[in-house]
């Protein structure tokens, strides 16, 4: 605990504080809008469902993740070698992000069934976007003095992108990485909205049909408290993958 | 300029840059031979085509007329067989100073972990003893430039061209680094080309000096630099060879005492 974050949970605390007491006061209908206590009780109280579902989109989000993010890589990282592959591939990658993706996910669902697969594909498709853009961007900004160094080691142009161009760009595929990390929780609940026997998406259909509010909101606190958690996961993921940048007063 | 065989060759080597519309001849037709384990300097005014002189040396571009040949280099192309330190360090900051200097080496083909080791065993030659594992931020200037040297030497190859290594230095790094590089040369004789602005720098330095025009650049003087060595800052700026050769190269740039 430092004093930067102490601001925010403050602030936090004192709107959780000033909701309750709204509640309380105002004598607020809980179906439409419970009080903070009431669903914390509620999340106490179903621990286990919450858990279990959390874990499947988890695991659907890591998954969905991992794939979208080495799909985007490796497009960008085409993209970046090739001239001719990123003007044909570009105007096409930018189509796949005009497309609703919750228009898309009945597709998959009727492709692969109720199963994992259909969710994880709907967030990589939220997820590879940010990542190959970020890494095309990246790869174009190394220093193209370095390139001629490398190559007048004799460097090729496979070892100019790995020696050279990936490390350089990476600070920018990570940022990359946090945007995919945030929109991969929206691409989970819209895959389990259209078809799904578990995980959050479908615990707040249920709660919605059943009229649970509290039940609801304890959920998207739990979605919520799990983005958060994996887009610290990625900031630590890049500093233990870039320990220069904690050094680094100047770059190239 | 000496009997010693030439390590590279250049034949009336020309060089045009298209810039927008504008056609920019940064070389003239210009022949140069390094001989064998010389030191040979070229000076110029700044923008006088001497990085693109030395880039063609190195086969980084190529010259539109003219042919240059390294008979003692064997095999096809140039890229790869001459060394070449460019003016700004180039350091990686996402590697340690160990890894920065060995990456050269990683490109010719040595495996990783060796180039590293090779790259290790040189560090007190290069004075960054104790700054393997710092990362280049963490450097002073003199001692990236250091690295950027060893990164260059540790490829061990017969030629090798530096250019401007030392403009960005203050003089008291400069003066020091000027002398570290003195020695090495002095224990490994390659063949040094070594671009500078520099009219002192280079008279301290090297065998011969080739002074280039503004642009398009070409040779208008070439002198044999008769000091002998070992030299030393001190002794060299205040001895008489050296008055009369920068008298003569201030006097071509129209600037005579």
């Amino acid at each position: 605990m430092n004093r930067r974050t102490w601001p925010p949970l403050l602030l936090g605390a004192a709107m959780v504080a000033a909701w309750e007491l709204y509640v309380r006061l105002a004598g607020i209908d809980p179906l439409l809008l419970p009080a903070p206590s009431a669903v914390l009780r509620y999340l106490a109280g179903h621990g286990r469902v919450f858990a279990r579902n959390g874990a499947a989109t988890l695991a659907e989000l890591l998954v969905g993740f991992a794939c979208g993010v080495a799909v985007g890589l490796a497009l960008g990282i085409l993209m970046q070698l090739w001239r001719w592959f990123r003007q044909a591939a570009y105007p096409w990658l930018v189509a796949t992000q005009m497309v609703p993706i919750p228009a898309v996910a009945p597709i998959l669902v009727l492709w692969f069934g109720f199963t994992m697969t259909p969710r994880a594909v709907t967030v990589a498709l939220m997820c590879f976007f940010p990542v190959a853009v970020s890494t095309v961007d990246g790869l174009g900004a190394v220093n193209p003095e370095l390139i001629r160094l490398l190559r007048s080691f004799g460097a090729g142009p496979w070892a100019v992108v790995w020696r050279a161009a990936l490390p350089s760009a990476l600070p920018r595929i990570f940022s990359g990485m946090r945007v995919a990390m945030a929109l991969s929780v929206v691409g989970a609940v819209v895959g389990e909205w259209v078809g799904s026997t578990g995980g959050l998406g479908y615990l707040m259909l249920q709660y919605e049909n059943r009229g649970e509010t509290a039940g609801l909101f304890a959920t998207v606190g739990v979605l919520t408290a799990m983005g958060i958690a994996l887009f610290f996961l990625v900031g630590w993921l890049e500093a233990l993958v870039l320990p220069w940048k904690r050094h680094a007063r100047e770059t190239l | 300029m000496s009997e010693l065989p030439a390590a590279l060759c250049a034949r009336n080597i020309s060089r045009t840059y298209r810039d927008g519309d504008r056609l920019i001849q940064a070389v003239a037709p210009t022949s140069l031979e390094l001989a064998e384990g010389r030191f040979i300097a070229i000076v110029g005014p700044s923008a006088c085509g001497k990085s693109t002189l030395l880039n063609m040396f190195c086969g980084l571009d190529r010259p539109d007329e003219g042919t240059i040949e390294a008979p003692g280099l064997g095999g096809e192309g140039l890229l790869g067989r001459v060394g070449y330190m460019p003016q700004n360090d180039l350091l990686m900051p996402w590697r340690d100073v160990a890894g920065n200097a060995a990456v050269g080496l990683e490109c010719l083909g040595t495996e990783r972990a060796l180039a590293r080791s090779r790259a290790l065993a040189h560090m007190a030659r290069f004075g960054l003893q104790g700054f393997e594992h710092a990362f280049p931020g963490q450097l002073s200037v003199g001692m990236r430039q250091r690295v950027a040297m060893l990164r260059t030497f540790l490829c061990d190859r017969r030629i090798n061209m530096l250019d401007e290594p030392f403009g960005k230095l203050d003089a008291f790094t400069r003066a020091s680094m000027q002398a570290w590089l003195l020695d090495y040369w002095q224990e490994n004789r390659c063949t040094i080309l070594f671009v500078t602005h520099d009219i002192d720098e280079a008279l301290l330095l090297s065998d011969e000096v080739h002074l280039m025009s503004p642009r398009p650049g070409r040779i208008i003087l070439s002198l044999a630099v008769d000091i002998p060595r070992p030299r030393s800052y001190g002794e060299v700026v205040t001895s008489a060879p050296f008055n009369r050769l920068k008298a003569r190269i201030l006097a071509q740039l129209g600037m005579a005492p």
